[in-house]
């Protein structure tokens, strides 16, 4: 059954400008962290490693949250409108079908802009001549970030499914990102879901700040994942729909 | 005359009621709260040196945060306001009903309205964070009303920008992708020479920043200078927004509802 809900939101998602964010976001910052890092060759001597510092420096720590956010805002809104909620809760299909269906499309969108990312900054790498290929620790951590992506992609299916206004999620968003930013730099990133995608990602440092601490973070990601899909689920099934 | 005040009156309060129970205003408020939480913690702990500098690097700070918040912050409001209409699918009915014109500048003037929570709260903020971190230095009061003006101008003109969208998309995902985009490229611009960063206009928070840094990467130590007044600058930008609402206005007016 939750293939066949997978199959549907796929659809509501064909032909849809979400695509055109998902490609258009991640050009930005990898022109931009190239140019930047090829202005300061003097000081970014990491090869490999200070290119992906420059281009994560702005993309994890505050585009990364909302571009999920539009995703999710965008997903929800086709419920919001035209009385789409009362043929979604009358739909022979469970609830959580209908959360998880959402949050794998979302997590599949959110995976492709990250393979995205990581050919633009291998393209980017290879353009300016760095030898060699992508040191195989920053797709980890790429890796890392798309996962911590699940607890933000939960979060936010659970803020714009509650909120109808399609853009006030993105705007919480990205203060939460811009917060997680400030909470990371105190050491309590891992209490904080918006830090949890910079801390992944490795955003703007060369050595790994989460060796050693992996474990923490998976255990982090898990929990608040588990969190928001409980709190949306259960909304979904308790709460009248406002159709 | 009192037909035009009746009318003035109308399409205002309209508007007003719309907004009911909407609770528009937690938008710019909580901005502001984030502001708030990333300059104060920044600066809980300075030297007797910074702190005799906390207004200049107060006033350094604000517009490079300006850049990363208002476009996305414009955005939403915006959004928030014009997507009634556009979900509601009321905006054939309100043609028929009032001028398109007074449709198109009464709902901006409320979006004006919360963007001048947010602007005035900024400039509200900057003696606020002064008193909590204990700032030695004299408050620069022009310079702050001078920070307030230059914000809420190039706000005013973002906004005209996501006004203009909003109501002229059916999909609100266009708008918000803008104000994001915008975002990123007003913090690239900040990296380009100040002849190309011109172009770019969500950047233009930093041109008009009353304080520029220098950083010496030797001893790691900050300094910030004065930069005089772009006035040349400030009147095109002026004058640019001023023709930029025209054409966005005339195209909506003319506009297939």
């Amino acid at each position: 059954m939750l293939r066949l809900c997978v199959k549907a939101e796929n659809k509501k998602l064909r032909h849809s400008v979400i695509w055109a964010a998902c490609i258009l976001i991640p050009i930005i910052p990898a022109i931009m962290g190239t140019f930047n890092y090829q202005q300061n060759l003097g000081i970014l001597t990491g090869k490999w490693y200070s290119l992906w510092s420059q281009l994560s420096l702005f993309y994890a720590s505050f585009f990364y949250a909302p571009l999920i956010a539009l995703y999710c805002s965008y997903l929800w809104r086709l419920e919001h409108l035209n009385h789409n909620w009362n043929v979604l809760m009358t739909a022979p299909v469970s609830i959580p079908n209908i959360f998880f269906s959402k949050l794998a499309v979302i997590f599949k969108v959110t995976l492709i802009t990250q393979i995205w990312l990581a050919v633009l900054f291998l393209l980017c790498g290879k353009l300016i001549g760095l030898p060699g290929w992508v040191p195989s620790q920053i797709l980890v951590w790429i890796l890392r970030g798309t996962l911590a992506a699940m607890a933000i992609g939960a979060l936010q299916l659970l803020l714009s499914m509650c909120i109808r206004s399609f853009s006030v999620p993105i705007g919480i968003a990205l203060a939460g990102g811009v917060a997680g930013l400030v909470i990371s730099n105190k050491g309590l990133g891992l209490y904080w879901p918006y830090a949890l995608m910079l801390m992944g990602m490795n955003s703007n440092k060369n050595e790994d700040t989460l060796a050693g601490h992996s474990l923490s973070f998976f255990l982090s990601v898990l929990l608040f994942f588990l969190a928001f899909s409980g709190i949306s689920i259960l909304l979904l099934k308790k709460r009248d729909v406002k159709a | 005359m009192s037909k035009i005040k009746s009318g003035i009156s109308s399409s205002f309060t309209a508007e007003q009621q719309k907004q009911r129970r909407r609770r528009i205003w937690i938008v710019p408020l909580g901005f502001l709260v984030i502001l708030f939480l990333w300059a104060f913690i920044g600066k809980r702990s300075l030297s007797a040196e910074d702190l005799a500098r906390g207004y200049s690097y107060t006033l350094y700070q604000f517009p490079l945060l300006n850049v990363v918040l208002v476009p996305v912050m414009t955005a939403v409001i915006a959004s928030r306001l014009c997507d009634m209409e556009i979900k509601g699918n009321t905006l054939k009915l309100l043609c028929t009903l009032q001028k398109r014109s007074s449709f198109y500048d009464w709902k901006f003037i409320h979006e004006l309205k919360y963007l001048l929570i947010f602007t005035i709260g900024e400039g509200i903020l900057v003696p606020l964070i002064g008193m909590f971190c204990h700032f030695t230095q004299k408050l620069p009061l022009p310079l702050v009303f001078l920070h307030v003006g230059t914000t809420t101008l190039v706000s005013l003109v973002l906004l005209t920008l996501q006004h203009f969208l909003s109501l002229m998309s059916s999909n609100q995902i266009l708008p918000l992708l803008v104000g994001l985009i915008g975002s990123f490229l007003g913090l690239f611009s900040m990296f380009f020479p100040p002849r190309a960063a011109r172009f770019i206009l969500w950047g233009y928070f930093s041109a008009f920043s009353p304080y520029g840094m220098d950083y010496d990467s030797q001893t790691r130590v900050m300094s910030f200078y004065r930069i005089p007044f772009p006035t040349e600058t400030f009147v095109l930008f002026i004058l640019f927004g001023l023709l930029f609402f025209v054409v966005c206005r005339t195209v909506f007016v003319k506009k297939e509802v």
